[in-house]
């Protein structure tokens, strides 16, 4: 299922080129826009498609077992934190589904390094990082002579 | 490199190099700032870390969750599942510490942003089985990203690294990497006192089904290069478990995930002819592995050979019945974006052959073996294991360290854990990091020294397959045929065709011998000779040659293994029809090898498996 | 200097006819290699069925005031202010080009025209705004060309690799260059010069429109017209899009 860019869509502006887990995306020498250079290597991951801000990407299954017609599309709205998705089958029947991507804005992670740093006696436990409280529960678990069984098989 | 272009060096001096963007080298490289405050903490990946990795697409759950806090699952629980599944042979002490950090990882993703689908009756998170829990998580890898964004001194995006770099004053110690920038061209030198190798397994290694356009659609990522392998593999660290490849039962094609729908929509699968089979194989698989195809769950590897053997008679193909659970709209719903949030390709799949799955029972399908560390497989490096429970002889320095100093991995690096996945990788990318940010703390004034010799040699050799075509491309008028060099593309197809053929490919029913693996390795050494003359007609075709380069490393490796192991540990995954039935007096035990770059020579052991949980 | 018309100092050693006759084969080079291009590519036909698609996935029939407001909407924004690039700095450098050709290829007509000699003194406007647009042209050309070109930008290429998506920029950025140029040569008298540099202009300027068939420069005909088709696609619910979600922002 590979991409496929649509040239009075596209404007050039190489987001798709930047994102592509494959490196596959990249700017035709005539036209000045994107192109997928490798189908065989296109995973059909989407990432340049739903980069693309002219929504100029689209997917056309592989063609060895996938027959012509069909249509999934997608439109992320990253502001919103969700993604639609548009399924047209060959036959016209159609499917449509919203889902979150994410519940806090982008770019609102704490750095590790806001954290109060670690006393030196941490670093010779085995506790990472906000452990033992993100795990939950009062203690990070070990084992105890109990749980260890000895010797080999 | 053109009039007006020069080819630059670019030095990049870190304490902590964390190679490969992915879940576990996000982990790796968040750890390393929090212990590592004042650290100079580098990550470098070949792609772009936003979406890098086999989990860009994302996942629709994560499979690796204890939920101790609702006493759920016990750490140890986890250990005796993933023994189950690899058959007796996996590393207990990496596999209970991944268990017991676990928890915290997947709390601190929901922190971030990452959307989880709760229970409604409970309010605890969604369970799809024992192990999983389900969430939205088209968005995983880019939140993941996010935080080892805000850890990282510095990302290098479109740098791919080749190789791992020695310390010239001390033998057997890391010193750094090197690669190339794949945008500029650029040769880029790392200068590191610890390096974390968190890059991918091995993709394309053996034929895959389809081989036009739809190559493309591996189930594990096309961008897997085994750079976890062969960058550990050619400094001299030592591998476990390299044979240990797993074959997948996905959905025909698209090799579409079947978790949730095994799981939560309870869907089953039957024959061609409406039957159910898995029973009908139960004693003679009971003839190959003895008791192990009792227990429950089913391990995966039988689960595949009782399908295998249900084709093989004729009864394919083998579907999945969905019709009774999609008349529910709510498993509809999570039928359909259980794909659209992590292989999207299979609902393009289904939508052109009009597929849907309330009134067709889709067809599933075995996919060609792939070489990974974090699944229901775990081939991966040997590593020292946690100071408080690794037994002693898995244990002799930092933990997650490999048998050469300094040199760290997580992910599907790291053999012998088996069931992390991503929550997992992410932890044991965590737990990697501590330890790399202790060991560079003891190093004091003891640092390592690149060796200018061994770089400006590695120089010319990344760099030589452009060359090789630029001079070679002179003798012929046009075209891809050229006596004087191959293409990467050509040099993967036969890397592919002579694992097929003699490692146990699909083409051979997932079967080997002797015979074949010796006549396999005597083809892989013709193409190891061949890969001297790849050629590069630009920076991308660079990219994909030192891909090649480093997947023959690893299926060299894949080959030895295969031939040092005298049974079928795992039929289902290969088959030994030398040695068909799996054998625990003699094999139950880590295959472990070695490769001598001085001599070019393979060295070939076993170790003990120690079950330290009951 | 920047107020005097220089196409009446040609005078000196060209006819004023020439350079009118010039720019009418200029306008008709553009039209016909506009129009080789699209019976080349038969792009007649395939926008027309692409018309015929749309109008039959529409769920909604637009009125034929409905359609005028969006071809309005279309000229105001994706034309005037050169909305559909969602990269700012692409998007002032390509205004600054758009609306500096404008300027310099209006006051070229009009001073070739209606002010062909000195015996028709030119208003010091007109000159000025032709400068002006000169200046628009090479700054957000330049600019362009060394930073802002996405294969040299993002994909790597070397500045100078030029391929055949460069012939418009190269052919436009040579033309206004040697206008620009010629103009400066000519204050200073020296008649060889200027014929030299008025030559390198002409030669640019003809390179430009007459590559218009395998150029870039059709695309400021095609990309208005695609603009407006996929406003009205929109519009009228034959996107093939899904429908953006009623969600509020995160916060």
């Amino acid at each position: 299922m590979p991409t496929f860019v649509y040239m009075s869509k596209c404007d050039g502006c190489g987001e798709c080129v930047d994102i592509c887990p494959s490196d596959i995306m990249h700017i035709d020498p005539t036209h000045r826009r994107a192109y997928n250079i490798e189908p065989n290597f296109c995973w059909e991951c989407y990432s340049c498609v739903k980069a693309c801000p002219q929504n100029a990407i689209d997917v056309r299954g592989y063609a060895e077992f996938a027959p012509l017609g069909h249509i999934v599309r997608v439109l992320r709205e990253e502001a919103k934190g969700c993604i639609s998705w548009k399924i047209k089958f060959r036959d016209g029947r159609e499917k449509n589904f919203e889902s979150p991507i994410r519940t806090t804005p982008w770019g609102s992670i704490k750095s590790p390094a806001d954290y109060a740093a670690p006393s030196q006696d941490a670093f010779e436990t085995q506790e990472l990082a906000h452990e033992p409280e993100t795990l939950n529960i009062d203690q990070l678990p070990e084992l105890t002579p109990l749980k260890i069984k000895d010797g080999v098989i | 490199m053109g009039f007006f272009t020069r080819r630059k060096t670019v030095f990049v001096d870190s304490d902590i190099l964390v190679i490969g963007g992915g879940m576990a080298g996000c982990g790796a490289t968040y750890e390393a700032r929090y212990w590592g405050r004042d650290l100079n903490v580098v990550c470098v990946e070949k792609a772009n870390i936003e979406r890098s990795g086999a989990v860009a697409q994302g996942l629709y759950a994560i499979n690796t969750y204890m939920g101790m806090q609702w006493d759920e699952n016990q750490p140890e629980d986890h250990v005796r599942y993933a023994r189950n599944d690899l058959m007796g042979l996996v590393r207990e002490d990496l596999g209970y510490d991944i268990a017991r950090h676990v928890d915290s990882s997947v709390h601190k993703f929901e922190e971030w942003g990452l959307p989880m689908m709760r229970d409604p009756e409970t309010g605890q998170y969604q369970r799809e089985g024992k192990w999983q829990i389900m969430i939205h998580g088209e968005s995983y890898k880019p939140i993941v990203a996010e935080a080892a964004r805000k850890a990282a001194t510095k990302v290098y995006n479109r740098i791919m690294v080749t190789h791992l770099l020695m310390d010239e004053t001390k033998p057997n110690r890391v010193a750094g990497a090197v690669g190339f920038n794949v945008r500029t061209g650029d040769f880029y030198v790392f200068r590191a006192k610890a390096v974390i190798v968190a890059a991918g397994g091995a993709s394309h290694i053996y034929k895959p089904r389809s081989a036009g356009e739809g190559m493309g659609r591996t189930w594990y990522a096309p961008w897997s290069s085994a750079s976890a392998y062969a960058l550990p593999i050619l400094v001299g660290a030592k591998m476990m478990q390299m044979e240990n490849r797993i074959v997948l039962t996905r959905f025909k094609d698209g090799y579409g995930p079947v978790g949730a729908y095994f799981l939560h929509l309870k869907t089953y699968t039957e024959n061609a002819y409406g039957d159910e089979y898995e029973s009908n194989w139960q004693d003679h698989t009971r003839e190959l592995v003895g008791d192990y195809v009792d227990r429950l769950p089913v391990p995966t590897c039988l689960r595949n050979h009782a399908l295998l053997q249900e084709i093989r008679a004729g009864r394919g193909p083998i579907r999945m019945v969905t019709k009774e659970a999609f008349q529910d709209p709510h498993k509809e719903t999570v039928g359909w974006e259980n794909f659209l949030g992590m292989t999207i390709g299979q609902a393009v799949v289904w939508a052109s052959q009009n597929i849907d799955p309330k009134h067709t029972n889709p067809e599933l399908t075995t996919s060609e073996p792939y070489v990974m560390g974090s699944h229901a497989t775990c081939s991966g490096a040997w590593a020292s294991g946690p100071e408080d429970c690794a037994p002693a002889d898995y244990q002799w320095g930092y933990n997650r360290m490999m048998t050469v100093d300094g040199l760290f991995g997580a992910g599907d690096t790291i053999g012998g854990a088996a069931h992390k996945f991503s929550s997992g990788s992410f932890a044991e990318g965590r737990i990697a990091a501590k330890a790399a940010v202790n060991y560079v703390n003891d190093l004091g004034r003891d640092q390592p020294k690149v060796s200018e010799a061994e770089y400006e040699a590695l120089k010319k050799t990344v760099f030589q397959p452009m060359e090789n075509y630029e001079v070679g491309r002179n003798e012929i008028v046009a075209g891809t045929v050229s006596p004087s060099y191959l293409l990467p593309i050509q040099g993967l197809q036969r890397l592919e065709q002579i694992m097929d053929e003699y490692v146990g490919g699909i083409g051979s029913n997932y079967t080997t011998n002797e015979p074949l693996l010796t006549r396999g390795l005597e083809l892989l050494e013709m193409l190891k000779e061949d890969l001297d003359h790849l050629g590069a007609e630009d920076l991308h075709q660079l990219q994909r040659a030192w891909e090649l380069n480093h997947r023959v490393v690893a299926s060299e490796s894949v080959t030895h293994h295969t031939m040092f192991r005298k049974e079928t540990r795992w039929p289902g995954y290969y088959y030994r029809a030398d040695h068909p039935k799996l054998d625990d007096t003699d094999w139950h035990c880590f295959t472990l090898s070695r490769y001598d770059r001085e001599s070019g020579s393979w060295n070939l052991e076993t170790a003990p498996v120690h079950h330290i949980i009951d | 200097m920047f107020t005097s018309n220089p196409f009446a100092e040609l005078a000196a050693f060209l006819p004023a006819i020439a350079m009118q006759v010039y720019i009418v084969l200029m306008i008709v080079a553009v039209a016909v290699g506009t129009l080789l291009d699209m019976i080349h590519k038969n792009s007649g036909k395939f926008f027309a069925e692409q018309r015929k698609k749309s109008k039959a996935a529409a769920t909604k029939k637009l009125s034929g005031a409905e359609s005028a407001s969006i071809a309005v909407k279309t000229l105001a924004y994706e034309v005037a202010t050169a909305g559909e690039f969602c990269n700012m700095q692409r998007r002032i450098s390509h205004i600054l080009m758009f609306y500096g050709f404008i300027f310099y290829l209006v006051t070229t007509i009009v001073m070739i025209f209606g002010y062909p000699t000195h015996a028709t003194p030119t208003p010091a406007f007109i000159p000025a705004l032709w400068n002006l647009g000169v200046i628009m042209i090479l700054i957000g050309g330049y600019w362009f060309f060394f930073f802002l070109r996405v294969n040299v930008a993002q994909d790597g290429q070397p500045v100078f690799r030029l391929v055949l998506a460069d012939l418009f920029i190269v052919t436009l950025l040579g033309s206004v260059t040697f206008a620009f140029v010629w103009e400066l040569v000519q204050t200073t008298g020296n008649l060889a010069a200027t014929k030299i540099a008025f030559g390198l202009y002409i030669l640019f300027t003809t390179l430009l429109f007459g590559s218009v068939r395998w150029s870039k420069l059709a695309h400021m005909f095609y990309k208005p017209v695609v603009a407006f088709q996929r406003r009205l696609d929109e519009a009228s619910g034959s996107s093939s899009l899904p429908t953006p979600s009623t969600r509020n922002e995160l916060s």
